[in-house]
């Protein structure tokens, strides 16, 4: 078990060490969200300002913090991401690396794969949801409030609910021929369908099941109530429950298919196919 | 007699090839996978404290085979037992004694350093932090690395990638050590080197398994040598007692030129000694002929060929070799 | 004119081999029916937030964007956003691969024109970016319910027609210039980032600060873009977009020209240090 627990971390520390190689794909990786999300979306949501008051998010939300609805959505985002990139779709890169297979030679357990990316992950999303909220006190307004630190609870179980979808995620990308468009897809959808960009309100009928049995729905719902006193979808109180119970379901969920994925691996003798 | 190293009764691996749609599962079509078997049904004894070889050609079920043993595929039937565990039921604890190299250079990170690489294995291999820093270092020292442990690794050449792997290997100090292809892609001197560094694991008492389709590879360096083929051993011996099965001393390959029918020839050459291969391009007849002395088998060979209406132009004699056993049981040579 | 005729063909087999890729990765298609539908659909559905159907709001857009069609201003931003992303990554990546390959080192023993190679692979994305155009356009019919008129469309086609040199001429420019920096990717996504950002792909242009308007308007995509909404949203006729049109002709002979200026220097530079394959 302590050995399980030092593989992990030592999995954690050679992923940053491993990134912090790669210079340009660092950069570009903090620089994505920048141009890909956040300044365009404030841009589009300020041109909707009248008299520099964002009135027509006040009547959606109830309250008119353009900034900080963006960021808090991108914070979720992020987590999302790390679930599907850094601990699922890394390990599949590992397996077309050809990394994997010495990694699975050793005893340490193969659920300690997705756990020590992570836990890397983790550490990389502090940091650059770091860097981009200092971008956004300097430049675009952004304001924090203290009872931000309320919603903390929830933000930690979005990430232990993500890590269980991440395991189910790992189990499908290296069983799978086109992770990479997979990952793509559905790390997109993942993110839209839980009210990252827009309320989940605003989606259309037969999404809006969908969006209520994501974890992260609850999770970004909690962190504007609390953060910006947006109106609340639920209620706090029955969002946490919400919460808990999907993260209680994902987590087993995961770590059971990622078994199974593993199983049909070695029956079927994929490990290093590339 | 201690437990052998490693032990295997008819272990069959079955594969499927093509794939099943989820449209042809949902209508519960036929499967019409095309199945075929990589391993069937081999039987191994490898022996604490010995060099063990693999020895066939591509495609022949040897890295299968292997594959079984380190816990990386599930067999379809037959039993397993590495240092007597079952690989089935206690996969980590085959996996914690075990020191395995199976797809050398593209498995390390080209990014970090011999070092930095062999630290992250480390914690994986669950080497405790106060023996990682001695363990590594003789891991360095044992595949002749020290001076260049805190270079990036894509800065090495293939054969020192190929030495760092074997050197991750070791990391578990395992008693059994196995080797898919150590040498495939090495030049001479490197292969020489990664030869060397293989016979010093066996010096410290630990059991080595490795495969190889190079017969000089397996001659030179394993003490046994199971030749495998179409997924089944077909002979399984030392190799010098390998060699002898074929009952010749020499191996004369002979090129005639013959310009009609060549049956005549090879009756005459096979009434002294074995043919075990001839082969027919346009007007030149290629023939191994395996005998027991080639002093009077190559004079009879002329006179042989002359009576056919046949020349002999080319003439080489060499000692027997694997390639020679393996020719002699398949009737192909490894290479083909 | 033989060799005219030559280059001709050895072009063609160019596009050739590049449309056989994208025949060969099923998935490549399906992201060209998937991606086009669903981002910009994220975005009007971010419009339709921000404005939360408040009078004012939709108004105080329209002033800023010039036409009160959220969902119609995002499309056509987003159908350049596309149309950009494959310019970028096709020939960047096209030429790349060829260049470690070792392959376009093969293509510069032959007597084709060194032009071949850098204009050859932007050509064949001329195929999936139409479809693009076609899926987002069928898109914005059954989900927003806009239609264009006829005419609209006939002028939103010549203006994307003549768009077509100064577009490939920026993807061959990215692609010469790619070659030095080796990994592709993330200099793919700051140039793309740098275009969302400069050109109107999903907010007004107004919005950007004074500076950042002047460097928008040196750049092609911006003109472009503006125009077709222009005409498709605004009921502009040729007329509105005629000088527009000449200005981005005049940008596409000069950025082509630099293209093939920067891939020259890079094959005098190779051909000195005889390292084609490695920069």
């Amino acid at each position: 078990m302590i050995g399980d627990v030092r593989a992990a971390l030592a999995i954690a520390r050679k992923d940053i060490r491993n990134l912090s190689r790669y210079r340009i794909a660092v950069a570009s990786m903090a620089f994505t969200p920048l141009y890909q999300f956040v300044i365009p979306a404030f841009l589009f949501g300020a041109a909707f300002a009248v008299n520099g008051r964002a009135t027509g998010l006040t009547a959606t939300l109830g309250t008119d913090d353009l900034t900080g609805f963006i960021f808090l959505g991108g914070v979720v985002a992020g987590i999302v991401s790390t679930a599907f990139w850094g601990m699922a779709m890394s390990i599949r890169n590992e397996m077309d690396m050809g990394t994997l297979e010495p990694s699975w030679l050793t005893p340490t357990s193969h659920e300690m794969f997705v756990i020590g990316r992570a836990i890397g992950g983790m550490l990389f999303l502090i940091l650059t949801q770091a860097a981009l909220f200092l971008f956004g006190i300097l430049f675009m307004g952004l304001r924090l409030r203290p009872e931000m630190l309320l919603a903390l609870p929830a933000v930690l179980l979005a990430l232990l609910s993500m890590v269980g979808i991440a395991y189910l995620l790992a189990g499908i990308v290296l069983l799978i021929r086109e992770a990479n468009f997979f990952i793509d897809t559905a790390n997109f959808l993942f993110v839209t369908i839980s009210g990252v960009s827009f309320p989940v309100t605003l989606l259309p009928g037969v999404l809006q099941p969908i969006a209520l049995a994501l974890p992260t729905t609850y999770a970004v719902d909690i962190l504007r109530v609390q953060a910006l006193g947006a109106r609340p979808l639920f209620g706090v109180g029955i969002e946490y429950g919400l919460l808990v119970a999907g993260t209680a379901i994902a987590y087993p969920l995961g770590r059971w298919a990622f078994a199974r994925a593993e199983r049909t691996m070695r029956r079927r003798g994929m490990l290093s196919q590339y | 007699m201690t437990a052998p190293a490693v032990e295997t009764k008819d272990l069959v691996k079955v594969f499927e090839r093509g794939r099943r749609t989820i449209w042809q599962r949902l209508r519960r079509e036929p499967d019409r996978r095309e199945r075929f078997s990589a391993v069937d049904g081999i039987d191994l004894r490898v022996e604490t404290g010995e060099i063990f070889g693999l020895l066939g050609p591509n495609g022949a079920g040897k890295t299968t085979t292997m594959k079984m043993l380190a816990t990386l595929l599930i067999p379809t039937s037959g039993s397993i037992r590495v240092l007597g565990i079952d690989p089935l039921e206690r996969p980590r604890d085959v996996r914690a004694r075990l020191g395995a190299m199976l797809s050398g250079e593209r498995s390390l990170y080209w990014k970090l350093t011999a070092r930095e690489n062999l630290e992250y294995f480390a914690a994986l291999y669950h080497v405790s932090p106060n023996q990682t820093r001695a363990r590594i270092e003789r891991a360095l020292a044992a595949v002749n690395l020290s001076d260049r442990a805190d270079d990036y690794v894509e800065r090495y050449s293939t054969g020192m990638r190929q030495r760092l792997a074997l050197a991750r290997a070791l990391l578990p100090d395992p008693p059994l050590v196995i080797l898919d292809e150590p040498t495939v892609g090495l030049d001479p001197q490197a292969s020489r080197d990664l030869r060397d560094r293989v016979r010093e694991l066996r010096a410290q008492g630990r059991t080595v398994l490795l495969t190889t389709h190079y017969m000089e590879e397996a001659d030179q360096l394993c003490d046994r040598v199971a030749i495998i083929d179409h997924g089944r051993i077909v002979a399984l011996d030392t190799p010098a007692a390998l060699k002898r099965t074929i009952r010749a001393e020499e191996v004369v390959h002979l090129e005639l030129g013959i310009d009609g029918d060549d049956r005549t020839v090879l009756e005459h050459l096979g009434r002294m000694a074995t043919v075990a291969r001839s082969e027919r391009t346009n007007g030149t007849l290629a023939v191994t002929a395996h005998c027991a002395s080639a002093r009077d088998f190559v004079p009879a060979a002329f006179d042989a060929a002359r009576s056919a209406g046949a020349t002999i132009r080319h003439v080489e004699v060499v000692p027997v070799t694997l390639e020679d056993v393996f020719l002699s049981l398949t009737g192909r040579a490894l290479r083909e | 004119m033989t060799l005219l005729v030559a280059d001709l063909r050895a072009f063609v087999a160019a596009v050739r081999k590049e449309l056989r890729q994208v025949r060969r990765y099923p998935t490549l298609l399906l992201s060209i029916l998937f991606w086009p539908v669903l981002l910009p659909t994220a975005w009007v559905l971010m419009g339709r937030a921000y404005s939360g159907n408040d009078p004012q709001a939709l108004e105080a857009f329209a002033q800023r964007a010039g036409s009160p069609q959220v969902a119609g201003f995002v499309f056509v931003g987003y159908a350049m956003y596309m149309w950009l992303s494959t310019l970028l990554w096709g020939p960047g990546t096209a030429l790349r691969t060829e260049q470690v390959r070792g392959s376009l080192e093969a293509v510069f023993l032959t007597p084709a024109s060194r032009l071949v190679p850098l204009f050859g692979p932007g050509a064949a994305n001329i195929l999936p970016a139409s479809l693009n155009f076609v899926v987002m356009g069928v898109a914005l019919w059954l989900l927003f319910g806009f239609v264009p008129t006829f005419q609209a469309t006939l002028w939103t086609l010549v203006i994307i027609v003549l768009g077509v040199p100064a577009m490939y001429a920026i993807g061959a420019l990215f692609a010469a210039s790619v070659l030095r920096f080796g990994e592709v990717g993330p200099v793919v996504q700051l140039v793309r980032g740098i275009f969302v950002l400069a050109c109107g792909i999903t907010f007004p242009v107004a919005m950007l600060p004074g500076w950042a308007q002047v460097s928008a308007w040196l750049l092609p995509p911006t003109y472009i873009v503006e125009d077709i909404r222009r005409v498709l949203l605004q009921g502009a006729g040729p007329a509105d977009v005629t000088e527009h049109v000449i200005l981005v002709l005049a940008m596409a002979v000069i950025t082509a020209a630099a293209a093939a200026m920067v891939f020259r220097a890079l094959e005098t530079s190779a051909r000195r240090t005889g390292m084609l394959s490695r920069f």
